[in-house]
């Protein structure tokens, strides 16, 4: 039975590629090859006009790896896209990445924008939430849209602690008649408790 | 055990407190609920076992609910016609009009009362009111 | 060892609702007994002295916590012939489909990765040979690699105990393996050349793109342990490392869901699996 041992491999993709290019692959290699903080403005160019899913995902992979507040930057431009996917892809990407996430994070709860505001929450499940969880407690004391507090009491479920219980009780009270949100709060409040 | 009787629906919503809440709902006016963290589990899910109704949030992880909703509708017979409620933060027309465009059948806007939601599950189920 | 306070309903809640969120896995009623059993393990190997303390530990994944706590709920041993139902998939469905339209010329690459002690590119070859009707036709190269180059020398050496054994019949067990002593069996020559074992680091793509492009990979309970940036790199080398239209195996309790959007999802009898989408599919 032929089942054979070869010693060479053919290598794959392109060996250059543009961001420019008219092919997906060539734009792909290009975008998996740049990694240097020099390359964070080309990225977020092409990220502005990019429409094929995987060269995204792979733009949004390169910033996440080069990292620092620019490419964080880059990323959270995305969040504000009519096209859910590059919002949730974006999402995701900065979730990957580091402290520079936290400050982004700060940044994004205090957007204008609500729904903004919404999908950041879901940034702060990463990490210890050391920083992150107080800064949904202070979102969750201003805040005047129902969505945006009750993502961020989702979140809270899970990374919060028993310090997070006043801002939860004074949500709930602002927001009585909100059956979503009263039912998130007070799930919230029995979960973290005290430990 | 599934019950054969009883309208199956698929709650596709990365939150778990939100799948918690229309589970509650749902199962209290006699639905059958089984639940998926994004658009491709949910896929997956209906790969192997069809549901009746479809509940799809919009801004999820790895498979938002649009593509979910393009993407089953190139499925086969078995399930590329599951009705399907999207359910979005979104009130923009603009957003009603892309969820059509996707494949949804009906649009509602969070928060979402259990009566609001159990009531059009029950006009597109054809269950009993 | 002293137990801990058992797991209140809010504990086992928040506990199964980020580990389904992470996972996909379901710890639902039916395994709280096996929960409460692995928090206890846990909390006293870690030192971590709470639940509270623990979940935070779980939910940072420090040194793995992740993998440490599942591990107690699959299946950890390799053995010869483990999961066959992505073997009969790989038989029935996905070879067949990817054969289509195929010169006899051009060879059907397999890739095992991680394959730890070669168990399963191994039981690759084995099945193959057993099971395809087409073996004859077309050249089949099977690869199986590792980060861990003791492990693949330990592979390429081809001996293996008892236990691994258990799953194959002893007609399987005399046809492909000699028998070195009562605890020791070793693959015969033939089988033991058919199969290359090449280190590889998933996350690296320098590394991983010399190994070219398959028809199909196993990537099997990796990728839903690694870190964020990790398994999107590890997704991305994966996909590169594909054929247009070829297939990637992930393990019984693995989705791609909670891994990457690239691939697509294709439910055959016997194995829901991830494919590449073929070209021109999008511009």
């Amino acid at each position: 039975m032929p089942l054979i041992r070869k010693t060479a491999a053919p290598v794959v993709g392109p060996s250059a590629g543009d961001l420019d290019s008219a092919s997906a692959d060539a734009r792909w290699a290009a975008a998996r090859r740049l990694s240097s903080p020099e390359d964070v403005a080309s990225l977020s160019t092409a990220l502005e006009r990019e429409t094929e899913p995987r060269v995204r995902e792979a733009i949004f992979t390169s910033l996440a790896r080069i990292g620092g507040l620019q490419s964080a930057r880059a990323l959270a431009e995305r969040i504000r896209s009519d096209e859910a996917a590059l919002r949730t892809g974006a999402i995701d990407a900065l979730r990957s990445m580091g402290p520079e996430r936290e400050e982004m994070l700060a940044e994004l709860l205090a957007d204008p924008d609500s729904d903004v505001r919404l999908l950041a929450c879901e940034i702060a499940r990463q990490g210890q939430g050391e920083r992150a969880g107080p800064l949904l407690c202070d979102l969750l004391l201003r805040e005047t849209e129902p969505n945006v507090a009750a993502a961020a009491v989702e979140v809270l479920t899970e990374i919060g602690d028993s310090r997070a219980l006043p801002a939860l009780e004074r949500c709930g009270e602002r927001f009585a008649g909100e059956p979503f949100l009263s039912f998130a709060i007070s799930i919230a409040r029995d979960r973290i408790g005290v430990k | 055990m599934a019950d054969p009787a009883k309208t199956r629906i698929l709650v596709i919503d990365d939150a778990a407190l939100v799948r918690m809440y229309y589970r509650d709902a749902l199962e209290r006016a006699g639905f059958e609920v089984e639940e998926a963290f994004n658009g491709l589990e949910a896929l997956e899910k209906l790969l192997a076992h069809p549901a009746e109704l479809l509940i799809v949030d919009v801004n999820m992880p790895q498979m938002d609910g649009f593509t979910f909703l393009k993407v089953l509708r190139c499925q086969d017979s078995a399930v590329c016609g599951t009705p399907a409620i999207v359910i979005s933060t979104e009130a923009g027309l603009q957003d009603r009009t892309a969820a059509r465009a996707a494949g949804a059948n009906f649009y509602l806007v969070k928060p979402v009362t259990p009566e609001t939601l159990v009531a059009h599950v029950q006009l597109m189920s054809g269950a009993p009111a | 060892m002293e137990a801990q306070a058992a797991l209140t309903e809010e504990e086992f809640a928040r506990l199964s609702d980020f580990l389904y969120r992470r996972t996909g896995m379901v710890f639902g009623e039916a395994k709280r007994y096996y929960v409460q059993r692995r928090i206890d393990d846990r909390v006293a190997a870690t030192g971590t002295g709470s639940f509270g303390s623990y979940f935070a530990r779980l939910r940072s994944d420090l040194n793995g916590e992740v993998e440490q706590f599942i591990n107690a709920f699959t299946v950890n041993e390799t053995y010869f012939y483990r999961e066959d139902h992505q073997l009969s998939c790989l038989t029935s469905d996905i070879l067949p489909e990817r054969i289509r339209k195929r010169r006899r010329s051009e060879a059907v690459r397999i890739w095992s990765v991680p394959c730890s002690t070669g168990e399963e590119p191994y039981s690759l070859a084995m099945w193959l040979l057993e099971q395809w009707p087409e073996v004859d036709t077309y050249d089949v190269e099977i690869i199986g690699s590792d980060i861990d180059t003791k492990a693949l020398q330990t592979a390429q050496a081809g001996v293996y105990g008892k236990r691994a054994l258990m799953r194959l019949s002893p007609d399987l067990v005399a046809r492909y393996f000699e028998r070195l002593d009562d605890e020791r069996w070793q693959i015969l020559p033939d089988l033991r050349g058919s199969v290359r074992f090449e280190p590889a680091n998933l996350v690296d793509a320098q590394d991983t793109r010399a190994f070219g492009q398959f028809d199909v990979i196993f990537c099997r309970n990796v990728l839903i342990y690694f870190d964020d940036t990790s398994r999107r790199l590890a997704a991305e080398n994966l996909y590169e490392n594909l054929a247009p239209g070829g297939f990637i195996c992930l393990g019984h309790t693995e989705s791609m869901s909670r891994i990457s959007p690239l691939f697509e999802v294709r439910r055959f009898a016997d194995a829901i699996v991830y494919q590449r989408p073929m070209e021109g599919s999008r511009g």
